[in-house]
């Protein structure tokens, strides 16, 4: 169980991150990592910063270490497999965004990087399968998103 | 381009070819309170030098693509124009105003007449802008829908079931626009407007008549559509609905929107020539629906900044339009107010 102060700053951090204010979100994390080196959010949270800064070799790293610290850590795998998509490493991202989905299935990114990378890699029957569960889950999310403000009216 | 987020391959490729032919550049925006159908920024309308797409930030997958394949679309059929000849689009001036705003106000007075709760003066006078500005919006709009989403359907068919998600609910957002406006909008203008989107939604269902809607069975909301074509499920939605009467009209406008669209070829390979014809069907669409609703005096083409302009200066334009409808008695009316 991480320390309180951990989650404080992990969720300080990520309202940074939100705002694209990189550089207050990524000294958040560091001091998360400092206090606990063994929970994988933090490591996965500065991958993420990483990742939206376009630092895809750092990003992939601290995917790793997450990764290595929880296996079955869904979120990380789908990180990874957007990283290794923009480093256009197709076929390692469509094992992350495999393991991804076999974690959570409901994670619609997981599921459309594993439509584009299959299209990538020219197995379009196969993408159209990935496609068709992400897009399933995408219209969820909509309509989730459209009763909300809906409320909101 | 300039986006690092994922992206399928056809609209990968689809961005790139309109960034060729154009010339220009487009960036990828996600916003969390953007348009549920996204926003185009472009060049050719704004005093900017390159593209955005912006788009909601839920849509991570199959939603953003479809979005941005429609919005490149519209970028080649505007930048098209604007390279052949000129973009135009349909704007007002004060006279073309004034010309609107009375003849909504006869056919008001006639509504009116057999009535028997009568509408407040006031909220009549207000009505009479309000209408015009949405046929504005409407005309700028729904053409160019149609044409949009036909291309789309033929040029990017691995998104042929996002897109039938789009349409499905952009066409019930349409059909509600305006319900609370129902009892005091004239009878005729609330059904021309429905009718021109019954048209738009026929004409889709034509154009996209294959697909089923699966897979998306597995979601509750969408069950009742279940193995119905889409032509089958925009023609019960709109016969099943209390807008029946603007079947009449809207057969009439599908009729007047497939003459100009019927000859074009949808997989002719992109350049500008091909989007300039598809911008010259638009505009000879365009100026056959507002012929039909009696509105050609209503509005003027014009480059996008005299619209903008327009806009800007509404306010000014709706108060010498009254002040011309009404005479003395509206300058009362506001000296009271004030």
């Amino acid at each position: 169980m991480p320390q309180k102060e951990v989650i404080e700053l992990l969720k300080k951090g990520r309202t940074l991150a939100k705002r694209t204010k990189f550089k207050d979100a990524l000294a958040h994390f560091e001091k998360a990592i400092t206090l606990d080196p063994k929970y994988p959010e933090g490591w996965y949270l500065r991958a993420s910063v990483f990742a939206d800064t376009g630092q895809y070799k750092e990003a992939l790293e601290n995917c790793d270490k997450a990764i290595s610290l929880d296996q079955n850590y869904a979120d990380a795998w789908t990180k990874k497999s957007m990283v290794l998509y923009n480093m256009e490493r197709f076929e390692e991202a469509l094992m992350a965004s495999t393991r991804a989905s076999s974690l959570n299935g409901n994670d619609a990114t997981a599921w459309y990087i594993r439509g584009v990378c299959l299209d990538e890699l020219d197995r379009s029957d196969e993408a159209q399968v990935a496609y068709g569960k992400s897009l399933e889950l995408e219209i969820i999310l909509d309509m989730e998103a459209e009763q909300k403000r809906m409320r909101q009216q | 381009m300039k986006t690092d987020m994922p992206l399928s391959k056809p609209i990968r490729l689809f961005i790139a070819n309109t960034e060729e032919i154009l010339n220009t550049e487009i960036s990828l925006l996600r916003q969390p309170e953007a348009d549920p159908g996204g926003t185009l920024v472009d060049e050719y309308t704004y005093d900017i030098d390159h593209n955005i797409i912006i788009f909601p930030a839920q849509y991570i997958g199959l939603l953003k693509d479809f979005v941005i394949a429609k919005h490149c679309t519209h970028l080649l059929i505007k930048g098209a124009a604007a390279k052949k000849a000129k973009y135009l689009v349909c704007s007002y001036n004060e006279e073309s105003m004034y010309r609107g705003m009375r003849q909504i106000y006869l056919d008001a007075l006639k509504d009116e007449a057999k009535k028997e709760n009568r509408l407040p003066v006031q909220k009549l006078i207000q009505m009479l802008f309000i209408l015009f500005s949405q046929f504005n919006d409407d005309v700028n709009e729904l053409p160019w829908n149609a044409i949009i989403n036909a291309s789309v359907y033929h040029r990017m068919p691995k998104i042929r079931k996002t897109q039938l998600y789009h349409v499905m609910k952009e066409s019930k957002n349409d059909m509600d626009e305006m319900m609370e406006q129902e009892s005091i909008v004239p009878r005729r203008y609330f059904v021309l407007d429905k009718a021109m989107f019954y048209a738009r939604d026929m004409f889709l269902a034509k154009t996209l008549p294959a697909d089923e809607l699966m897979p998306v069975i597995n979601i509750p909301q969408m069950k009742k559509f279940n193995h119905l074509e889409v032509k089958e499920m925009l023609t019960t939605r709109w016969t099943q609905t209390a807008w029946y009467q603007s079947k009449v009209f809207g057969d009439q406008m599908l009729d007047i929107m497939e003459k100009p669209l019927g000859p074009v070829v949808w997989t002719e390979p992109p350049s500008l020539d091909y989007f300039y014809n598809l911008y010259k069907v638009g505009v000879l669409m365009t100026d056959n629906l507002l012929t039909y609703m009696t509105m050609r005096d209503w509005f003027v083409w014009e480059e996008p900044k005299h619209l903008l302009a327009a806009h800007e200066k509404k306010e000014e334009y709706e108060k010498n339009a009254l002040t011309r409808i009404f005479g003395d008695l509206i300058s009362d009316a506001w000296e009271d107010q004030a």
